[in-house]
């Protein structure tokens, strides 16, 4: 089997006794992708907060690559090589799509307060390396060209939804958190986005194992390797697409009737 | 960032990231620069006072700048630090054992201007440690405290009686002296074969308030547009995200706050040089609020809009003191009532102040640096200004 890259065990988060993350453990194996899916409020979104270091969990363990990562604030798990993107667009919005992305490259970054005062030499040096590496493998990848001047707050949505995910992938992680990726996007939208998500993921220049949260299920089950279902926050299932498709109490509790299954978007 | 005039185009990054990238800005900044250095010879001799306190408003309020502007943790105790700065210096200058080839050379006084910045920077980032859990508006009242603690209580009660010269003191003449220049006495200074000039006191301390602008701004320049500005932005504009991206958001606040004290320390040394005295009265809670108005005038988070917003404020108090006083002189004679009226309305300069911000709130949130910009593509777009925005 392949190696386990994150791993959470017996996570259990609950806001002010209300439970909203009960008993879940799972593994997400190297260079796969793998999809949450549930109904609204399943915690979904509480899950991948939880994996980032947003939320503290009550009881449970998480692991990633190989390290306990349960205590570590945020941004320590980010120099790990975890990244995400956001449900409801969290971008900078009073700064340029290219100084967003450039804020993802921030821990590749080496100049301290001194040099960066300086702008001259070594700190100027740094800045094209890394404006060349931007430019060249994650402009060009995502197709955002054109609005590389512009400031993000006046973008539009589906635009937003893509240059977060450049800031993520700037970052250059091993995996990546998406939370539903594709909500609001138009159908073209939706098409160009899931190809970015196969290119990061087996493209060998990034390879990157990609946790998804999503509700298009058409796509869920075109893309993942393997699909965890919550409910009510309790994992009810956990298998590769087919499976988790025939397990009659995610569709009881999600799906509903077997017809609708791809009835979601298409 | 501005439009570029059509036709302009760049072949490498490098050539994109410069300060100045067109001949034509080229030609603008040294053209600027040389106005700046002839100033004191352009302006009449009374003004170059009110210049010297432009710049020390540009000094003073940048660490407000950076802090509201960049960094989006709002400050109303500023000028406590820009009081221990000029604190810190004065005292240093005039009670450490300095060796005397450091005081023959004008030693003494450069290397407390760098003390004082430290000595502020640290002193303010023990007031931002609350920043590490408070936001908003709990925030604001801790830095206030930072103000009621240090100047009313640590300076005036404590520090003041060291040396037992009293809450305010006097810096004599020949104690503040950078290389060989001494600041506040007239001298000339004997250029050989260009001949003798003659520098007063004001244009002295111009030089110098230039000098530590043009340093200062240009370092501020380059934090902003590097990875530590961008992560003061990132937290500005959404700290949970900066979070994410590995922005180790505690510590670039401290950080924000290190650098916007030592700034305001900078400042405040040169302040004491510049009317060779210190006194409490200086560094009061409204000056912690005129530069807050003074970067909204100017526009919040632009370097500009401070350097806009610190020459409006100072001259239009300026214009506005003088006006009065040329009035109430010129009508003494005829109707002694009204002169000693319109002295009265002197009081009315912060009344002005308060009604400039309201009106920028109203009728430009965006402050003048906005204004500036908007003026600036209106040219550069010329005559095509539909086609600068895509899409
Ligand atoms: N900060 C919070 N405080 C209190 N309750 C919360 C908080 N965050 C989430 N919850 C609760 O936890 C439960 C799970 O929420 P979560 O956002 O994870 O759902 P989700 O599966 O992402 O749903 P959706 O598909 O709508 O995004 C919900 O009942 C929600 O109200
Ligand atoms: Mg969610």
């Amino acid at each position: 089997m392949s190696e386990v890259i994150l791993e959470a065990r017996n996570i259990f988060l609950s806001f002010h006794g209300v439970a909203a993350l009960t008993d879940v453990s799972f593994r997400v194996n190297k260079g796969e992708i793998f999809s949450i899916i549930g109904p609204n409020g399943a915690g979904k979104t509480c899950m991948m907060n939880c994996i980032n270091g947003l939320y503290k969990p009550q009881k449970g363990k998480l692991f990633f690559k190989g390290k306990d990562i349960t205590g570590m604030p945020p941004h320590r798990r980010a120099t790990l090589g975890l990244s995400r993107t956001f449900q409801k667009i969290e971008l900078f919005g009073g700064m340029t799509v290219l100084d967003n992305i450039r804020l993802g490259r921030h821990m590749h970054i080496r100049t301290g307060l001194l040099a960066s005062s300086v702008y001259w030499g070594r700190n100027s040096r740094e800045e094209i390396t890394h404006r060349k590496f931007i430019e060249e493998e994650i402009i060009d990848l995502l197709e955002i060209e054109a609005v590389r001047g512009e400031v993000t707050g006046m973008l539009p949505y589906g635009l937003q939804k893509r240059i977060e995910l450049a800031r993520a992938l700037a970052l250059q992680p091993d995996v990546i958190l998406l939370d539903e990726p594709l909500a609001g996007l138009n159908l073209e939208e939706v098409e160009d986005m899931a190809r970015f998500i196969i290119d990061i993921n087996e493209d060998q220049r990034w390879k990157v194992t990609c946790v998804l949260v999503e509700h298009d299920m058409g796509v869920v089950m075109d893309l993942s390797d393997r699909v965890m279902t919550l409910n009510f926050g309790v994992k009810i299932a956990e298998g590769t697409p087919q499976e988790v498709q025939e397990n009659p109490e995610v569709i009881k509790a999600y799906l509903g009737e077997e017809e609708d299954l791809y009835a979601t978007r298409r | 960032m501005s439009y570029l005039p059509c036709g302009t185009y760049f072949e490498s990054y490098l050539e994109e990231q410069k300060w100045w990238r067109t001949p034509f800005i080229k030609g603008k900044m040294i053209l600027m620069l040389v106005l700046l250095v002839a100033l004191p010879w352009l302006i009449p001799k009374d003004w170059v006072s009110v210049v010297c306190n432009v710049n020390y408003y540009i000094l003073a309020a940048l660490g407000v700048q950076l802090l509201i502007g960049y960094c989006g943790q709002i400050t109303l105790g500023h000028a406590a630090f820009v009081a221990v700065g000029a604190y810190c210096s004065a005292m240093m200058v005039l009670f450490l054992p300095w060796p005397g080839f450091m005081v023959e050379n004008g030693l003494a006084y450069p290397l407390s201007v760098l003390c004082a910045g430290f000595m502020a920077g640290f002193w303010s980032v023990l007031f931002g440690l609350p920043s590490a859990r408070v936001k908003g508006f709990y925030l604001i009242m801790t830095t206030m405290a930072a103000q009621f603690i240090t100047v009313p209580l640590v300076i005036t009660q404590y520090v003041s009686r060291i040396g037992g010269r009293g809450h305010y003191f006097q810096l004599p003449p020949g104690t503040i002296k950078i290389g060989p220049v001494e600041i506040g006495t007239d001298s000339a200074l004997d250029l050989g074969r260009l001949g003798i000039w003659d520098f007063d006191a004001d244009t002295k301390v111009y030089y110098w308030s230039l000098f530590l602008v043009l340093l200062c701004l240009l370092a501020m320049g380059n934090l902003v547009r590097s990875k530590v500005g961008r992560a003061w932005v990132a937290i500005r504009d959404n700290d949970i995200a900066a979070e994410t991206m590995g922005v180790d958001i505690i510590w670039y606040k401290l950080l924000a706050f290190f650098v916007a004290g030592f700034f305001a320390g900078i400042a405040g040394a040169f302040y004491a040089s510049s009317i060779a005295f210190v006194s409490p009265e200086h560094y009061g809670w409204e000056f912690s609020l005129i530069w807050v108005g003074v970067i909204l005038i100017g526009g919040v988070g632009s370097i500009q809009g401070l350097v806009f917003g610190s020459a409006f404020f100072v001259i239009i108090i300026e214009v506005l003191q003088r006006l009065l006083g040329y009035l109430s002189e010129g009508f003494e004679q005829s109707f002694p009532t009204l002169g000693v009226v319109l002295m009265k309305f002197v009081f009315f300069r912060d009344t002005a102040f308060g009604l400039a911000i309201i009106l920028f709130l109203i009728y430009e949130p965006n402050g003048l640096a906005y204004r500036y910009w908007q003026l600036k593509n209106y040219f550069n777009l010329w005559p095509f200004s539909y086609t600068g925005k895509g899409h």
